[in-house]
């Protein structure tokens, strides 16, 4: 794991820490949303400060370098919050679609009663 | 002084009538609101066959906007305090009085109904969250909530409009953290509360730990630069 790839993950996980404190503050982002990021960002931190987790699992996993396995942490976690993503907007959009049927639905019924 | 209680309600159809009944027998002068978080169940059919003061969300919104659509109810009508009172019967309605007594008398704007002050409390692994929402309050505001997680909590007109408009406040201890560290008032009376009558609780074991992450991130990180 090359020094400059820890200090890229070391300025990326702390930039990621700021923008989403940034967000809180701003109330574009509710903190039960943020967690995920505040844990993935401290997760990224924690592998750049210490390398010594990832020469152990690419040891254990059999990758040929330690930066392999890093890649592969950020690329799953990637996977995890895109497929997460995909759920909370299927959910959206039924809310929505039930929403939208209510409006309609109690639209009706008002102009019935006039 | 004019009480509102707000009853949020999601799948309660096997206690909601007993808590109303009971609610409005022990407390005749409290204003009451069902609000039907999008219930799958009986829950909207028991609430318009009995006529009870109730509203129902189209779509299930969480614990949070049930809440929060109380609030915006009480402010619209003028109430000075609103409680909240959970539907499934572990809240005793007969703690509402001394509440409005306590808020009134000491000029509180939040008062919460404390099983642990009352020798109580949450027992188990609920019970060591709880400690550690405590001793994180008392970290970063200096002030001692002994029963932070309980739900049956009292606010006063400035604290409804701030959770009727405020943007991520939950009715919930990170929001009692901020409050307080924003300059409001609370107080804890003591009060029993029973076992759940029924149901299912908004909070589930795998939830308890998103749970815990969010409340515990809130108090400790966030709430410096909200």
């Amino acid at each position: 794991m090359s020094p400059i790839l820890r200090v890229v993950l070391i300025i990326g996980a702390l930039l990621a820490l700021s923008v989403v404190v940034r967000k809180v503050r701003k109330s574009k982002i509710r903190i039960a949303d943020s967690v995920y990021w505040v844990c993935a960002a401290t997760l990224l931190l924690v592998l750049a400060i210490f390398p010594g987790i990832a020469f152990f699992f690419s040891g254990l996993l059999g990758f040929l370098s330690p930066s392999n396995f890093v890649f592969v942490v950020v690329i799953a976690l990637m996977l995890l919050k895109l497929f997460n993503l995909a759920c909370d907007v299927s959910r959206l959009t039924d809310k929505v679609e039930q929403l939208s049927q209510e409006i309609a639905l109690s639209e009706k019924e008002l102009s019935d009663k006039d | 002084m004019r009480v509102l209680a707000i009853v949020p309600a999601f799948n309660e159809e096997e206690c909601l009538a007993n808590t109303v009944q009971e609610l409005t027998a022990t407390c005749p002068d409290v204003d009451y609101l069902i609000v039907n978080d999008g219930s799958s169940d009986a829950t909207p059919r028991i609430c318009d066959e009995l006529a009870l003061s109730h509203i129902d969300l189209p779509v299930n919104c969480g614990l949070t906007a049930a809440v929060k659509a109380g609030m915006k109810y009480a402010l619209r009508n003028g109430y000075d305090a609103a409680v909240q009172i959970d539907s499934d019967g572990q809240h005793m309605p007969e703690y509402i009085p001394a509440m409005a007594k306590a808020m009134q008398d000491e000029g509180a704007d939040i008062v919460i109904a404390s099983r642990n002050l009352a020798g109580g409390g949450a027992e188990g692994a609920r019970g060591v969250g709880a400690k550690l929402i405590t001793a994180f309050i008392r970290q970063t505001t200096g002030a001692t909530i002994t029963d932070p997680t309980s739900g049956m909590r009292m606010y006063d007109r400035a604290m409804i409009e701030k959770l009727a408009h405020g943007f991520d406040l939950a009715p919930e201890p990170d929001t009692i953290a901020l409050l307080i560290r924003r300059g409001a008032k609370v107080i804890e009376i003591p009060a029993k509360m029973r076992e759940r009558q029924g149901g299912t609780s908004y909070l589930h074991f795998m939830s308890s730990i998103a749970y815990m992450a969010r409340t515990c991130l809130s108090i400790l990180l966030f709430q410096w630069f909200r």
